[in-house]
């Protein structure tokens, strides 16, 4: 994508982003003609925006909504939750296209047809005047298309992809070879090629003028062959040739073929004990093969299957449906996304204050000076001086700390106020409130709070569903609400503040709190914990066994919360954070969640472990100790096995069991490595304990994310990669 | 150089042709009324030398050696 688009597109994320929460204002005050005026300011800049990059089915869409807003503005229609209704799905329309442009740098073919859609949204012949007119939908001739295709009659029945590449006419020049560049297509299948201008006499021919249109037909998806020309798309025109198969099971890569086939075979392995584990790993690997190729609808449906495999208790719908992928019996597109569960795979640009950049440059200088500095200490070793380790600690101080405040400056650049995560969700609130036919309203405070934009971007997805939660189970519905002497319209309390090095995000409700003694009933009903550990606990404790795996309180499984996914989810993304979560709950009064996270994706002092030969990091703040013990020490208790530890008995996990790694031999004596975790020691069992350093903790990405177990990967001193383990997910 | 033109008169295209090829090319060509061009042993032709083929038209002794210029050469004279 060219400079040019991903200004468009960071631009519009910012328009829509203003007009939905000027909507919002105005469906709540309609007489506030700042907020109106404003709203219509931000569809007047998308429309013109759109115009200057030729994206004309998304102007006219744009329009329409303008034109409605207009005739509100002069007082000619009302300002109605419908035209705030139709407002707002235009732009819903608009950020769809926007991700389709980042995506792949133009709009998608059927836009036009949206966009009609949209415009007639806003004349339904109410007298809106001349926006009523109905727009005739202009389709696109589309001849040589057609041409190629009645051409290559053979090749058509293949194709599902059109191409026409008009070169620049001095594109040699740039080092562009058009026909070197067809060559490389994925799945050609033919090629034409004809002049754009009629060839002039040979004499006057200039060689190194490209005069070429180059026409072709392509067994290639549409995506594909926008990937291999994603630099030129600026000359290509390419047409999907079949709209209704989308992107089919071809499309997927080699690796991801393997990698749903191992599924599939993990799946068929499956019995008795470990079965909600393997389903539950299989559905999350399908789904990030889907997340990684950008296709939520599958990956969705993916995650659908899966739940039902955990609720049956049978593997046939996910095996079905990861085979009905593979075998492309379902290469349709994929569902229409639920609101709000879409996943950020799309990077977005990030904007950064000039003062930020200013203060880096300023510490490029010093760091200049520092390694200058290191020279003269080189030519003076190369001398023979005496005494150089005193000049070379205090060089080595200078760097340590400009290295320090480069971190710093760094990291710094990354953060991004919680306003980016929570002004999400009003609109969200609108849509869940209003299909639960409860009035909710939403206060949100320290909006401006910083955090690192990695914590900003994961934070929407738990916050939502805390919020879900909150709404469907926490509130009371009005009447109820009524008879409590409480107010019919709810109050749902968003906030973020920092807390010495973290930052704390607050979820309050004045719904009617969490029901210890439900909380208990169904804690011993699931398994989730013993009658005489249950027993035990104070009642805050007891409030916080909602965050257990297999704990869902939801009677009903209603369309919002209750997705066979309860709050665990929660906990496991904030985890992964490195945050924790805390619960308070007044029983009549309310809920709060709260979320304290790390301000920053910190480094984490890493010890290095193996097993079987292969090194794995653990994060140091979690080991208490380690220890060599004799054989005996370790007892066996059941099919598990435990070591007696200063009068305190702790599980032994065998790292190389654990993993399932069996090469090589091991020592005799066992290496322990005692970690705690959520207050309870375990030992880990390892071969050898190698070095500890500071890491900075990529969270995995693509297919590997999510993968339960690791909580993320670094690199090692030599180049290779090292993975973190979880130690929460091992010592469960 | 990949171009050349064989004491026959026959302009000769070998191995991976690259645009600077286009010129000497368009010269050999122009100095022959009836020109022939051997493409047997070319493996890639650059979009500039094939243009020149486009508008000279010159015929053309094949089949390539590439697949992808098999491809084209339906556009050229046999």
């Amino acid at each position: 994508m060219n400079e040019f688009l991903e200004q468009f597109v960071i631009e519009c994320r910012e328009q829509v982003e203003q007009a939905t929460a000027d909507l919002l204002a105005l469906e709540k005050s309609p007489l506030n003609i700042e907020r109106l005026d404003s709203a219509f300011r931000a569809f007047h800049s998308l429309k013109g925006g759109a115009g200057i990059v030729d994206f004309d089915a998304m102007a006219e869409a744009v329009h329409g909504a303008e034109d409605g807003l207009s005739y509100a503005r002069k007082g000619t229609v009302a300002i109605s939750t419908t035209l705030i209704g139709d407002c707002l799905a235009c732009l819903d329309q608009v950020i769809q296209w926007v991700d389709e442009i980042a995506r792949c740098g133009d709009l998608p073919k059927d836009a036009s047809k949206e966009a009609a859609a949209i415009v007639a949204r806003f004349s339904r012949g109410d007298g809106m005047g001349p926006g009523a007119d109905p727009r005739p939908e202009v389709e696109q001739p589309v001849g040589w298309v057609a041409t190629i295709l009645a051409k290559h009659p053979d090749a058509a029945r293949e194709a599902q992809c059109a191409l026409r590449y008009t070169p620049s006419a001095d594109c040699f020049f740039s080092q562009e070879d058009p026909l070197a560049r067809i060559a490389r297509l994925p799945g050609l299948l033919t090629i034409d090629v004809s002049p754009v201008h009629p060839w002039p006499q040979l004499c006057d021919l200039d060689p190194f003028q490209c005069n070429l249109v180059l026409v072709v037909l392509s067994s290639a998806s549409e995506t594909e062959i926008h990937k291999a020309l994603a630099d030129i798309l600026d000359r290509c025109h390419i047409e999907a040739l079949e709209a209704t198969v989308r992107r089919p099971a071809s499309s997927l890569s080699l690796d991801a073929r393997s990698l749903l086939e191992a599924q599939l075979t993990l799946l068929e392995s499956t019995d008795g004990d470990d079965f909600a584990g393997k389903v539950a790993s299989a559905g999350a690997v399908a789904a990030n093969v889907f997340l990684a190729q950008c296709d939520n609808g599958l990956a969705i449906s993916i995650e659908k299957a899966t739940a039902q495999s955990l609720a049956e208790g049978q593997t046939a719908p996910i095996a079905r449906a990861i085979e009905a992928i593979l075998f492309e019996e379902a290469a349709k597109p994929g569902a229409p996304l639920p609101f709000g569960t879409e996943h950020e795979t799309t990077a977005r640009a990030l904007r950064i204050d000039a003062r930020r950049v200013d203060s880096l440059v300023d510490l490029t200088t010093e760091l200049t000076v520092a390694k200058n500095a290191i020279g003269h200490v080189v030519a003076l070793a190369q001398n023979g001086d005496e005494g150089l380790e005193q000049l070379l600690k205090q060089r080595f101080a200078v760097l340590d700390r400009l290295i320090g405040e480069l971190q710093q400056g760094v990291l710094a650049l990354r953060v991004l106020p919680l306003r980016h995560v929570f002004q999400r969700f009003p609109r969200l609130l609108r849509e869940i409130a209003a299909g639960l036919d409860k009035s909710v309203n939403l206060v949100t405070e320290g909006s401006e709070t910083e955090a690192d934009k990695a914590i900003v971007e994961m934070l929407f997805e738990p916050l939502l569903h805390v919020v879900r939660n909150a709404i469907d189970h926490g509130i009371e519905d009005k009447a109820a609400r009524l008879a409590l002497g409480k107010p019919a319209v709810a109050t749902l309390g968003l906030r973020g503040y920092r807390e010495g090095e973290n930052v704390v995000v607050e979820i309050t409700d004045d719904g009617q709190g969490i029901n210890v003694e439900r909380v208990r009933q169904v804690a011993i009903d699931r398994g989730v914990v013993t009658a005489e550990a249950l027993a035990a606990m104070s009642e805050a404790q007891v409030t916080t066994l909602i965050f257990e795996p297999g704990f869902s309180t939801a009677q009903s499984v209603t369309g919002l919360s209750g997705r066979g996914v309860g709050m665990d989810v929660v906990r496991t993304k904030v985890v992964r954070m490195g945050g924790t979560v805390g619960i308070e709950s007044r029983p009549g009064a309310g809920t709060a969640v709260r979320f304290t996270l790390p301000f920053s994706v910190m480094l984490t002092r890493i010890m290095v472990v193996s097993a079987a030969g292969q090194k794995f990091g653990i994060p140091l703040d979690a080991v208490v100790e380690t220890l060599r013990v004799g054989p005996d020490a370790i007892a066996r208790v059941g099919a598990a096995q435990a070591i007696v530890l200063r009068n305190q008995t702790v599980p032994v996990i065998d790292l190389r069991e654990a993993l399932n790694l069996h090469e090589g031999d091991r020592r005799r004596d066992a290496i322990l490595v005692v970690a705690n975790v959520d207050g309870v020691s375990s030992a880990l069992r390892v071969d050898v304990i190698g070095e500890r350093f500071d890491a900075m903790l990529k969270p995995l990405e693509g297919l590997l994310s999510g993968t339960p177990g690791l909580a993320g990967s670094t690199l090692l001193g030599d180049g290779s990669v090292l993975l973190i383990l979880d130690l929460t997910e091992l010592c469960r | 150089m990949t171009v050349k033109a064989a004491v026959n008169g026959i302009v000769v295209l070998s191995g991976e042709c690259p645009s600077e090829d286009a010129e000497p090319l368009h010269r050999y060509l122009l100095a022959d009324p009836v020109p022939t061009v051997d493409w047997r042993t070319c493996e890639t032709l650059h979009a500039a030398v094939f243009q020149v083929l486009l508008v000279a038209r010159p015929h053309m002794v094949g089949p390539p050696g590439d697949d992808f210029l098999r491809r084209l050469a339906g556009h050229l004279p046999r």
